[in-house]
């Protein structure tokens, strides 16, 4: 279950696909590792350059396969970290992928969430991310039903399934596009470079250059 | 029906049950050898006591029960509370130090997705009535030796101390909020977010430039050194000296090689006070046990009383023995007694356990049948009773000569416990 390579091993470094890969590798790139067989994985998800290797996940697995130590760290995003509340060091904020997670409610609504919460006492909200949607609403001590979908979130309130949406945004063109518009901020996130606890400590050399390297890289990259 | 056990608890049989038996035997033997002497408590305890300690945080809730009367009881999450009230009640007059050892399941209640065990077994000690860097160093000292004990050959034991976080936090004297905060994003370890909160306006250069240093630095005497020089230009030059103390008792022992000092070191447990420790093994990405010092957590029965100890994990010794290809291997049987008389049955492996035989009755099975038997129960010999004699079998059944009951155990060759 909780398996991970031995000392001697190479490190292994899960980079997460979709969004934040091309980023991550640049990223890697701009910090001195190796990485140029990421550039053409082709259909291997597991990937070795020199003594690291990089497996090629799915995002939402990241922190999973991070916490269990099956990788020694990882690239991932803020906001699957959050979503995930799983045992992970986060050690640097890599800048790239930044994102908003916010509340959304359609433009045309002819009564507003707020009101029909003051009759119904409850807003349903639409969302991939319960955990961070259960932690926003609580903290501002609103009672919402929370509706989990696996995607295409922005048609939730169209179809008439949920009152809001708790969903990401990098422009907000999506949310323009649907006729939602932004109730409230619920969180930033950005990609951040993460470490297993267990390697954290028995491989601090190596871990904590990389995490160097990257740091370096990213503020190099932000003074640009 | 197809009776199941309830989410997340399972039976440990035959094998893995011996293995662990082992296991718990070599640690066991380590704390016993440091003079610390066993204790049983409840499994059940009033849920007041276990919330005693505080909020647990969300990953380790207690399992929760009510009785007949109403009355709200939790299965102990571990065994640091129940001693902690035994050492508060029943064991508060007890003069001097006193050093307790446990074998125990514990239990947690998770929700149900994650599919993780809702009961374990913790090995460990604990030292109540006693503090400073020789206490802190025996508690590490005992972890130390237990693990190499039980067979595993390379581990870390990071070791921090919540003190020195605490003491940065209220040496920027920052409103409160801000202190919490940085508390809560270093309990989590998210680094990008204490620094992003280090350096919001009003908080003093040193500080946010020590908080930095100091959950950044993991090593030997040198990362104390470089911390200690961060906190001193903060005006808390002595915040590490029982610390810097400490590890020069255990560098000095010779565990330099596997104490770490990390102080991001963190516990999911929040009664900890001073040092905390974290024990890792290689091929295993969660910790193999973990412990520390929890001095106002008997202020909470009070009775307040210095007090640290640790947790080792079975269930994770196991794994990190089984990756590190050292788990024990038990006594195998040495024999199974056969034969058509089940009294000469019954005395023949009488005699043979009072030479430090095991010995298994087979009452009624002879010859061929009982060489089959003794196979499949990975048993050395198969011994056939006939009119008072003992035949040691041939593989086809065969009686292939009498042994005498005073013969020495076939297995006794193989030591105990060892790989």
């Amino acid at each position: 279950m909780v398996r991970s390579p031995g000392p001697g091993a190479a490190l292994r470094v899960a980079v997460p696909k979709g969004a934040l890969y091309d980023d991550s590798v640049a990223a890697l790139a701009r910090a001195g590792i190796d990485a140029a067989a990421l550039r053409e994985p082709g259909r291997s998800l597991v990937v070795r350059c020199g003594d690291v290797e990089f497996v090629i996940a799915k995002p939402t697995d990241v922190p999973i396969y991070v916490a269990y130590g099956a990788v020694d760290a990882a690239i991932a995003g803020r906001d699957v970290l959050e979503e995930a509340g799983l045992e992970v060091v986060e050690l640097v904020d890599l800048g790239f992928g930044a994102c908003r997670f916010v509340v959304a409610e359609p433009v045309g609504a002819l009564r507003s969430a707020e009101e029909m919460y003051r009759h119904l006492g409850q807003i349903r909200v639409a969302t991939k991310y319960p955990r961070i949607t259960e932690r926003h609403f609580a903290e501002r001590g609103l009672q919402v039903e929370i509706i989990k979908l696996a995607g295409n979130i922005e048609i939730a309130p169209l179809i008439g399934i949920a009152d809001w949406i708790v969903d990401i945004t990098a422009t907000g063109t999506t949310l323009r596009e649907n006729d939602l518009r932004v109730v409230e901020e619920v969180m930033e996130s950005t990609a951040r470079f993460v470490a297993n606890p267990a390697s954290l400590a028995t491989k601090t050399a190596r871990i904590t250059e990389m995490a160097e390297r990257l740091a370096a890289a990213t503020r190099g990259e932000k003074g640009a | 029906m197809r009776p199941a056990t309830p989410r997340g608890f399972r039976d440990v049989l035959l094998d893995e049950a011996a293995e662990r038996e082992d296991i718990v035997r070599s640690l066991i033997r380590v704390f016993d050898a440091w003079g610390y002497a066993p204790v049983e408590t409840p499994v059940v305890e009033t849920y007041e006591t276990i919330a005693a300690a505080g909020t647990h945080g969300g990953e380790a809730e207690p399992f929760r029960l009510l009785d007949a009367d109403g009355e709200l009881l939790a299965l102990r999450p571990d065994m640091t509370l129940p001693i902690a009230r035994v050492a508060a009640t029943r064991l508060a007059d007890e003069p001097g130090p006193v050093r307790v050892r446990y074998v125990a399941p514990v239990f947690r209640e998770h929700a149900s997705f994650r599919g993780q065990a809702r009961q374990f077994t913790q090995v460990g000690v604990e030292l109540v009535g006693a503090s400073g860097p020789a206490a802190d160093a025996e508690i590490v000292a005992v972890a130390a030796e237990a693990l190499r004990a039980a067979g595993l050959q390379t581990f870390t034991i990071a070791m921090g101390s919540v003190e020195v976080l605490g003491e940065l936090v209220a040496a920027a004297k920052m409103p409160e909020r801000w202190q919490t905060a940085v508390l809560r994003a270093a309990h989590v370890r998210n680094l990008p977010e204490v620094q992003r909160l280090a350096q919001e306006p009003g908080v003093p250069e040193s500080v946010s430039c020590a908080l930095m240093t100091v959950l950044r630095t993991r090593g030997g005497a040198e990362a104390i050194d470089a911390c200690r020089t961060a906190l001193s230009e903060c005006g808390r030059p002595r915040a590490l000296d029982a610390l810097r103390e400490t590890f020069g008792i255990l560098e000095d022992l010779g565990y330099a090689r596997e104490v770490v000092v990390d102080f991001a070191t963190v516990r999911a447990f929040g009664y900890y006070t001073g040092i905390v420790m974290q024990m890792y093994a290689p091929g295993l990405g969660l910790p193999v046990g973990g412990g520390g010092r929890y001095d106002r957590l008997l202020a909470a029965f009070d009775r307040p009383a210095p007090a640290a100890g640790f947790a080792i994990g079975l269930e994770r010794l196991a794994i990190a023995l089984a990756e590190a290809g050292g788990t024990p291997r038990p006594r195998r049987l040495d024999a199974l007694v056969g034969g058509t008389d089940p009294a000469g049955c019954f005395r023949a492996a009488a005699e043979l356990r009072a030479a430090g035989w095991r010995a298994r009755l087979a009452c009624g099975l002879t010859g061929l049948d009982l060489v089959r038997e003794a196979e499949r129960a990975k048993a050395f010999e198969a011994i056939e009773e006939a009119g008072g004699v003992l035949y040691r079998l041939d593989r086809a059944g065969g009686r292939a000569d009498r042994i005498l009951s005073s013969a020495p155990p076939p297995g006794s060759g193989e030591r105990e416990g060892q790989p």
